[in-house]
Parts: C-alpha cells; structure tokens; sequence
C-alpha cells in the first residue's frame, strides 16, 4: 500500500508553519502523529499535494500547568496525557479517555490535536476534554483565537477551523473544589475499537456530602458530533446525588442523544446504553469526588 | 525529491536518501534490508510493523521515514547479540509461542517494552500491551504464558 506522492515541510517553529499553511492552505494537510493521516491517504481518501509536519516544533510538546490553567501542546501523544502525573490525579476523565484510544502503539503516536481536528463523532478524547469546558487554541499567520471544544465540531470530519489555521494546543482551567470526572467507553472489543457509545461525566459538589453545583454530561457516538447532554445536566443542578437522581439524569441523556443505525449498533441500543452509561460515569464521578 | 536522513537502527547509524511518501517500515525493509519488520494491514491495526522509535513502541507502517530523521530505532534484528538470543525470544522458543511467525517481531518487542519498565508486569499488563499485535493463529495463550516466563527469571536487560 503505497502513499502517493506529496512535498514535504517541516517548520521548527510555530510561525513558519504559520507562512507555509498560509501560503499552501487547501494544498497541504497538516500531520502530527499520522495515525489518521497516513492512513487516509494510503487509503487515498485524501491526496494532498504537500504534508506539513509538526513534529520538529517542540514547543507543541509540553504539557505545562501555570495560573489554575493547563495548557496541553497540539503534539502531546495519548500515552503522554494517559500518563501525565498533572492529569491522572486532576483530570482522571482525560487520563480514561486517553488510556482507551487505539492501541498502545497507536497510543506512542497519536496527538491530542490529531483526536480533535479529525472530528469523529466516535472520538475518545472530545467528550473528556468538554466536560471541563476545555479552549482549542487556533493560530493562523494574522491571529490567534481561542474556541470552545463545546462549538468546535460542525459534523463528521468537519470543524470550524480554516484552512490555514493550526490547532496548536488546548487550555484548561483546573477545576477545584469537590469535583469528580470519568469517562466510559463501550465497544465490543477492549482495544483497536470504535465506541459504539461514550460517556463523559463531571460533577462539582458543595461539599462531599452537598448538593450538585455545576454538572457536565458529553455524548460520543451517537450524534454527528460529540454532544452536550443538555437536559441530564439541568436534572442534575441543585441536586443531591443518588441513585434515583442519576437514573434521572440517565433518562434525559438518552433524549438528548441523537444516535443512528449503522453496522455496529442500532439507534434503539445506543440510546438505551446512553441511560446505562450516564447513569455509571456519573457514579464514578461521585466516587472520585468524594475520596478527592 | 529525496531527503537525506540519518537515524540509527539497531545501534548502527545510517545515513539515506528516501523519498518523502516512503515509510519507515518501507525503508527499514526495502532500503536498509532488515525484514524481519513485518507489513501486514499496512494502516496501524495489526502491529506486525512494530519497532521500538526512541524507547516507545509504535506502528512503523504509520510513521514516515523522513519523520525518522535523528531518531533511534530498535528492530527485531537487534535484539540478540553475541550472547545469543534475547532471554523473551529463548522464551518464544520454549513455551512454542511461535505458530507461523508473523505476528512474532511485533509481539517480543511489544514484551519487551512492557519488560523494561514493569519487569515484575502480571497477565493483565501483559494481554494489555500486546493488545495492538494481533496473532492470526490465534496462539495467545502461549504467548501470554512465554512473556510470563520471562518475568519469573527476574529484570530484563
């Protein structure tokens, strides 16, 4: 399987990928870790005349915790954040969500950046980032600005990015307080698999033993794009948690979700699981506020 | 137009001309002429391509030789030295994890990343990090069990 040919760039720094992006635009494609990249241009989905790589620019590799923000660089792989000390203990929903993308192997590859600019509606990494209401940074050659996650997806493999800008990293403000975060993923097989179904979930607690005082709820798989659970989370505000509380929520994500047949499950099971799964990450989130 | 790339396999260094839409997998086996690199799916799903690229396991059919460029790369060849065979391939050898062979680089250099960081890694560690390498004979189990055997006779180099 060979790749069709193509010029390659390599900038080392984040301004000069600036000039060759916007000077090539449409022309180029951008490659961080390839594992969708290379792929879909084996597959010569995409035939783009050159491929510019962010891999020299070392300053897309950190990941750096300054001011009650994180900043995570565009190249960060999922083995990186899956196992970035700052990450596992403050935003074990990402660590999950990394830990279950791919395989291992792809895993020492694939980049934060990648999972987001690719925009599938099945992806491990935006549900996570969303329930922490998380900023891409998007940088072209005449400006920089900063999108909300929650916004970014247009549909399948489509964002509101334009073609000459650069996803250069997300920022996060640390949650603080009695919080907790999980992220479950359904598949039929553990690794290598596209979530029929995934659920993140953050919950902010008054106290261990207090009522609900902010509530995140991000569908995957069952939407076009990656999607808030609206209505789940209105239910839970103001609330105290319980089991019944969270059924509840269960119930109204599974109206949120907008799920379709396709080969690997129906609309009717997907939304059936999308009660199931709300209702276990959020117990999950709860157990992990509670012992924080 | 080609690009002049130095990398460094097997502690041996290479200087090469390759072209841009070659892959790493490509050059190791067609240019620099270790084929003991396996392409099997050729798009990151089976990991027979596998070999270590500065200490990380990764698919090498993914991986473009010029990104290669000033890296360190460990293939299967590399793995015995004049000692003989690395202690996981004796392991390979004994417990007959070895049915038609394909999936074998993939799967001892999978091993032996988990091996050097967890050396003392149990079944469940172990499944994990081969989770990537698929075996077509279906012959897990004694993998599994050949792995194992290696942590039972302490660190491996």
């Amino acid at each position: 399987m060979r790749l069709p040919g193509f010029e390659f760039h390599e900038p080392t720094s984040v301004a000069s990928a600036c000039e060759v992006m916007g000077r090539l635009r449409e022309k180029a494609r951008l490659l961080a870790g390839g594992t969708d990249l290379i792929v879909n241009m084996k597959k010569k989905v995409i035939r783009p005349d050159h491929v510019v790589s962010l891999g020299r620019i070392d300053i897309l590799k950190g990941i750096i915790e300054e001011n009650g923000h994180l900043t995570i660089g565009a190249c960060v792989t999922a083995a990186e954040l899956a196992g970035a000390e700052v990450i596992r203990e403050s935003l074990a929903a990402l660590a999950d969500g990394a830990a279950v993308l791919g395989s291992p192997l792809i895993r020492n590859l694939a980049t934060v950046a990648g999972n987001l600019v690719s925009a599938r509606p099945a992806a491990d990494l935006p549900p996570p980032l969303m329930v922490y209401d998380a900023q891409t940074v998007l940088i072209k050659a005449t400006g920089e600005r900063s999108v909300d996650l929650n916004g970014f997806f247009l549909g399948p493999g489509k964002t509101l990015m334009e073609p000459d800008e650069i996803l250069t990293g997300i920022t996060i403000e640390m949650p603080k307080g009695c919080y907790g975060d999980s992220y479950i993923k359904l598949g039929v097989r553990q690794t290598l698999e596209i979530s029929l179904v995934n659920v993140a979930a953050f919950i902010q607690l008054n106290g261990a033993e207090g009522s609900i005082t902010k509530a995140r709820i991000v569908l995957g798989a069952v939407g076009p794009t990656p999607l808030r659970a609206i209505s789940a989370e209105e239910a839970l505000m103001g609330q105290s948690p319980s089991d019944a509380l969270f059924a509840r929520a269960g119930e109204a994500a599974a109206g949120d979700a907008k799920p379709i047949d396709d080969f690997r499950g129906s609309a009717e099971y997907r939304r059936d699981m999308v009660a199931v799964l709300t209702k276990r990450a959020l117990n999950a989130a709860l157990d992990r506020a509670r012992s924080r | 137009m080609k690009k002049l790339i130095r990398l460094t396999i097997n502690d041996q260094d290479y200087e090469i001309a390759v072209k841009p839409n070659q892959t790493l997998a490509d050059v190791i086996r067609e240019d620099i002429g270790l084929t003991g690199t396996k392409k099997g799916c050729e798009v990151g799903e089976c990991g027979t391509c596998t070999v270590i690229l500065d200490g990380k396991p990764v698919n090498s059919c993914l991986v473009l030789a010029v990104q290669a460029d000033g890296k360190h790369i460990l293939t299967i060849e590399g793995l015995d030295t004049d000692k003989g065979l690395h202690p996981i391939q004796k392991a390979f050898v004994e417990k007959g994890a070895i049915q038609c062979g394909f999936c074998t680089s993939g799967m001892i250099l999978s091993a032996k990343s988990l091996l050097d960081r967890h050396p003392d890694a149990d079944e469940h560690e172990i499944r994990a990090a081969i989770s990537g390498n698929l075996c077509r004979c279906t012959g897990y189990q004694k993998i599994v069990e050949a792995i194992a055997s290696v942590k039972d006779r302490g660190p491996v180099s």
